[in-house]
């Protein structure tokens, strides 16, 4: 089947197996390789993504069932034009991340769970991205850089 | 290249499964896609997608009886105002299901046909007697939740025939409870599962059960609905003897298994403490007595006094 999306803005149609994940089209035929294929059991949440408002795994995510979705990337999550946003900022200056792995996922899940009004309490910020493992972390940082755009954006 | 139908009603999407033997019913996919590349499920099987299909969506009330779409997302059952007012249960087990990506992919319908012994959705709807609707090609049937999962990973749907929905009746003074054991906090399988609802004949402190269910995750091969609970509690409020009673009832109605997520003797003991504690906030909550919210996700619930109050 061809299937036409929006990624990060721009439409795409590409010729698809509907049951090829839309993780393999992001990476392998769209060369956007800031979702990170880890786990592909959809327990990591590296390979997070947001498809029409709602981070989903896109390891587990089938294209079949996400024809015309508006889908957004880390490539994306700071707008056109842009290096990066408040959140991605936050990632830095809290020093939220170490190998990095993680960290396109994390910043992608985390954006959605802002966009969602989240709590601004660490509690709140810490079931929001259970999805969403560190091996490096031990997740504080990357707690303090969320909470504090949680904190920041409600101003 | 996989042959992958998207139909877009259930008569139609039965259709394409009588024509194609061998095909598999796919919706969030959280745990197909898994299977499939692992080789648990034949990666060559044709797919028949009932996410278009408009009639197996969706969460909706009429009146008292909820609706649940086969394909409704756990994320959209956990959200529902009403949902965690009235069904708790229900609420509360979809908001301990994986995470939030997973529970935005995973359906209700998924979770009872996949027929995990650890299901999370199964126990609460088992204690809100729901009754699924399923469609094959002799037209629809009716099975109650607690009869549609026969073992791990089977159920009583045969080839060809699709869950549709899934309904049950929230009636007033009714109320339900779920609580789990994990080993992690988040992203873990149930170690142990309860489900509790209360239906009492009146409000207060001193409101008589009328009708009490409890449910079982993970503690047998399927879910279990705890037995002779209505000798034991009906006919007056829940005190700490009876809701010791309703332990030992749970803690003798498992069958565990040991595992990574605890040895069979530490399960049954689990039951019966989760069993008392869900039933007893059920109560209260049937009875109007409860305003803590929902049960805290890491299924370590506080402690809960027999009149429901936190103590």
């Amino acid at each position: 089947m061809r299937i036409s999306i929006t990624v990060n803005g721009d439409p795409v149609a590409q010729p698809v197996d509907p049951s090829d994940t839309l993780l393999s089209v992001l990476r392998e035929r769209l060369h956007l390789i800031g979702t990170k294929w880890g786990c592909l059991t959809g327990d990591c949440g590296a390979c997070t993504v947001i498809v029409d408002d709602r981070s989903v795994v896109s390891c587990l995510q089938t294209v079949g069932q996400i024809d015309g979705a508006d889908i957004t990337t880390i490539e994306g999550i700071a707008g056109r034009g842009r290096m990066m946003n408040d959140l991605q900022e936050a990632f830095v200056t809290h020093g939220a991340a170490q190998c990095g792995f993680c960290t396109p996922g994390m910043v992608v899940a985390a954006e959605q769970l802002l966009r969602d009004g989240v709590e601004p309490n660490g509690a709140a910020i810490r079931e929001g991205l259970a999805g969403n493992l560190c091996r490096c972390t031990g997740y504080s940082k990357i707690i303090d850089a969320v909470l504090s755009v949680a904190l920041a954006r409600m101003e | 290249m996989t042959s992958y139908y998207r139909p877009g009603s259930a008569s139609e999407a039965v259709a394409i499964l009588a024509a194609n033997p061998g095909a598999m019913v796919i919706a969030g996919g959280t745990d197909l896609v898994i299977d499939r590349r692992l080789g648990r499920a034949d990666p060559r099987a044709p797919l028949v997608d009932v996410t278009g299909i408009n009639e197996l969506r969706g969460v909706r009330w009429d009146g008292d009886e909820l609706h649940l779409g086969a394909t409704a997302t756990i994320s959209a059952i956990e959200s529902d105002p009403a949902v965690i007012v009235r069904t708790s249960a229900l609420a509360e087990a979809a908001r301990v299901l994986g995470s939030v990506q997973i529970r935005n992919m995973a359906t209700l319908g998924g979770n009872l046909c996949t027929a995990s012994p650890a299901a999370e959705m199964v126990p609460p709807l088992m204690v809100h007697d729901a009754v699924a609707a399923i469609r094959g090609p002799a037209g629809e049937r009716r099975q109650a939740v607690a009869d549609v999962v026969t073992g791990p990973r089977t159920t009583i749907l045969a080839s060809g025939e699709i869950l549709t929905n899934v309904r049950l009746r929230a009636p007033a003074l009714s109320g339900s409870c779920y609580l789990r054991q994990t080993v992690r906090w988040a992203m873990d399988l149930a170690g142990v599962g309860v489900a509790a609802w209360v239906l009492t004949d009146g409000t207060g402190r001193e409101a008589a059960v009328q009708e009490a269910r409890v449910a079982l995750g993970a503690v047998a091969p399927t879910a279990v609905l705890v037995p002779g609970l209505e000798s034991l509690l009906a006919g007056a409020p829940p005190t700490t003897e009876r809701l010791g009673a309703v332990s030992a009832a749970a803690s003798a109605a498992c069958e565990p298994i040991s595992d990574t997520r605890g040895t069979a003797e530490h399960r049954r003991h689990v039951a019966g403490v989760l069993a008392a504690r869900a039933l007893s906030i059920a109560h209260a909550r049937a009875a109007g007595l409860w305003s803590g919210g929902l049960a805290p996700v890491n299924g370590r619930a506080s402690a809960v006094t027999s009149s429901g109050e936190r103590a």
